[in-house]
């Protein structure tokens, strides 16, 4: 697949000329089946999370003291937490949270990192240094750490968790980006747009944003399983989502550790809401990413 | 070692100066670039009512009433003496409380890394050899599902597996290893396992695509075509070429090991640097919470400067200047 994949690439380039997005998305289908079982589980989990107030059997945050630790049965599928209240309509709400916080900081951290890594590529000389060296020193943390770093700086309300996860992930994507913009930057239209007399902004976001558009793409996938994992830390720790909110990561934390005997549902099926999400995801991200971009390395 | 090595190592040595330095001033910046101040967050994350008076002397008693350049000027004259001031939360100087937990994290960190490296080659070697077989996908989504799952998770599954197949617990209490080995790696084992095997995950690609790769050199044709068994080429040919990269990607995976401790040593009750971590963060203990993020930082640094004297070392090709 490795091998073949810039073949395939070039393949699914020219079905997309010759048919439009959907024969695009239908030879994705076709050639990467691992990828399109990826996406399916990501359409499934969105469609879920729109619909959560309508599918789900019970209020997420309504406590039940008659139906505490109840085993998975009839009336609850997947069994009641400590509180009583329904695991499986907490894992439906939860996958809001996921998307949520996934979603908007991948795309927040992509974005501020491609304007970053694309506007470090144009400007070069000092200013692309300087960028660098800051970045660096960004990149020598795990994303976790950096991430419960700003948590204690901001506090966890939902946007500044949004914040502390898109953050680490700025420099990641800022890298990647500069090295393909500074390819851009020396194409023709780049310089045309110059001559034109465009100013610095209209070059940046017209010009060469549009063009780095596959590595970005490649970026917003990869994040948003890190993303979704990190939310699911974070708030297993205690620091990032707070109860009663539903939260995958929440769900296992406290009671689902003390109380793993006696109701192991607790403990199971958030975590394989979580690992199926990332796994999904990545899934998805490492396909595209053999698509658009086979020289690319991201881990 | 060759000539001109002695020169660099020197020199490579000064150039981490510099990305610390650059990392204490961000860490401390950052953390006073808040709205408000630090003293006033911590009494107001408490939700307790604290007159200005008080906040003031707790203001005074860290210092923090001084000007900033001060403030920092003394913050870096302390690292440089590996004093890393007070913790804001228990009062206790903060080296004592690294000292007392470093052993017991970085003995993690070395055997999940075993761990890790112990999973990690013979699949990715295996993967690459039958590349595009039912092999090498059984490997490659085990080492993605390696990534999705939360190593958090992975523990207390491993915990509710052996609680209820075998109705057996792993010691809670940290033995050290000089104490008793036994009991220590019964206890230690688990985490290790956990952050292990998510740690696999991304050296087995690393290993799988090098090797992918090195399979594919003139050298191996050539080997091949003189006549040599498969083994002593994998062994004696390829396996050596493809693992600078694998190399790399364990000692910066080593190096990031903390992210994963922050977690599993909550699962697993066990009281290292990353429980440290995360009660500094959930207590908003600024001290702790920069000096250990500054201790991240350096691990981080030293260890690739570590890998760039090993890759120096290792691959005549590389020129140091």
């Amino acid at each position: 697949m490795a091998i073949n994949a810039p073949i395939d690439a070039m393949a699914d380039a020219a079905d997309e000329v010759r048919g439009g997005w959907w024969a695009a998305i239908l030879a994705f289908a076709r050639r990467r089946s691992l990828g399109a079982f990826g996406a399916l589980i990501v359409v499934v989990m969105l469609v879920v999370a729109v619909v959560a107030p309508f599918i789900a059997p019970y209020d997420p945050v309504a406590v039940d003291f008659s139906a505490m630790l109840a085993r998975p049965s009839t009336q609850h599928w997947l069994g009641t937490d400590a509180f009583g209240r329904d695991v499986l309509s907490r894992l439906i709400f939860g996958s809001q949270t996921a998307l949520l916080v996934g979603f908007g900081s991948a795309l927040l951290g992509a974005t501020m990192g491609a304007v970053l890594g694309v506007g470090s590529a144009y400007f070069g000389g000092k200013i692309d240094l300087y960028t660098q060296r800051l970045m660096d020193i960004f990149l020598s943390f795990p994303l976790i750490i950096l991430a419960l770093a700003i948590v204690a700086i901001l506090g966890n309300k939902l946007p500044n968790l949004i914040m502390a996860i898109t953050i680490p992930m700025i420099p990641r994507c800022a890298l990647v980006i500069r090295s393909s913009a500074l390819a851009i930057r020396e194409m023709p239209y780049v310089d045309a747009a110059r001559a034109a007399g465009f100013g610095h902004a209209r070059i940046i976001l017209r010009h060469m944003l549009p063009n780095v558009m596959a590595p970005y793409l490649i970026m917003v996938t990869a994040f948003l399983g890190q993303a979704i994992l990190l939310e699911a830390s974070l708030s297993f720790l205690g620091l990032g989502v707070q109860e009663p909110t539903a939260s995958w990561g929440l769900m296992l934390r406290g009671a689902a550790v003390d109380f793993a005997e006696t109701a192991p549902w607790m403990a199971i099926f958030p975590g394989l809401a979580i690992s199926a999400a990332v796994f999904a995801f990545n899934l998805f991200g490492d396909s595209l990413r053999d698509a658009l971009d086979p020289k690319l390395r991201t881990l | 070692m060759r000539a001109g090595m002695g020169k660099y190592v020197v020199k490579r040595f000064f150039l981490m100066f510099p990305t610390l330095i650059g990392v204490a001033a961000l860490i401390f910046f950052l953390m006073r670039v808040v709205p408000g101040d630090i003293v006033e967050l911590r009494f107001a994350g408490e939700s307790s009512f604290a007159s200005k008076e008080q906040l003031a002397q707790e203001r005074a008693r860290f210092g923090l009433d001084r000007p900033l350049w001060r403030q920092f000027a003394d913050w870096m004259w302390g690292l440089a003496r590996l004093d890393f001031g007070r913790s804001m939360w228990t009062g206790a100087p903060i080296t004592e409380e690294i000292k007392l937990r470093f052993a017991l994290s970085l003995q993690l960190s070395i055997m999940a890394t075993i761990v890790a490296v112990l999973l990690a080659i013979p699949l990715g070697v295996v993967a690459a050899l039958r590349q595009d077989t039912w092999v090498d996908y059984v490997v490659r989504v085990f080492s993605i599902a390696g990534i999705a799952t939360p190593s958090f998770w992975l523990g207390i599954v491993m915990i509710l597996a052996m609680l209820i197949v075998f109705k057996w617990l792993p010691p809670m209490v940290y033995t050290p290893f000089w104490v008793n080995p036994w009991q220590n790696l019964l206890q230690l084992i688990w985490p290790a396992l956990a952050v292990g095997y998510r740690y696999s995950a991304v050296a087995t690609r690393m290993t799988r695509s090098a090797m992918l790769e090195v399979l594919r050199e003139d050298y191996i044709r050539t080997a091949r075509a003189k006549g040599l068994v498969q083994k002593l080429i994998l062994s004696r040919h390829a396996l050596k070429n493809a693992m600078l990269p694998v190399l790399t990607v364990v000692g910066i995976e080593f190096a990031f090991l903390m992210g994963g401790l922050v977690v599993t040593e909550q699962v697993f009750n066990l009281n290292g640097l990353g429980l440290l971590f995360v009660q500094a963060v959930a207590h908003r203990d600024y001290t702790l919470t920069q000096a250990l993020v500054l201790l991240v930082a350096a691990v981080f640094v030293l260890v690739n400067f570590l890998m760039d004297l090993m890759y120096a070392w290792l691959d005549p090709r590389i020129r140091y200047r």
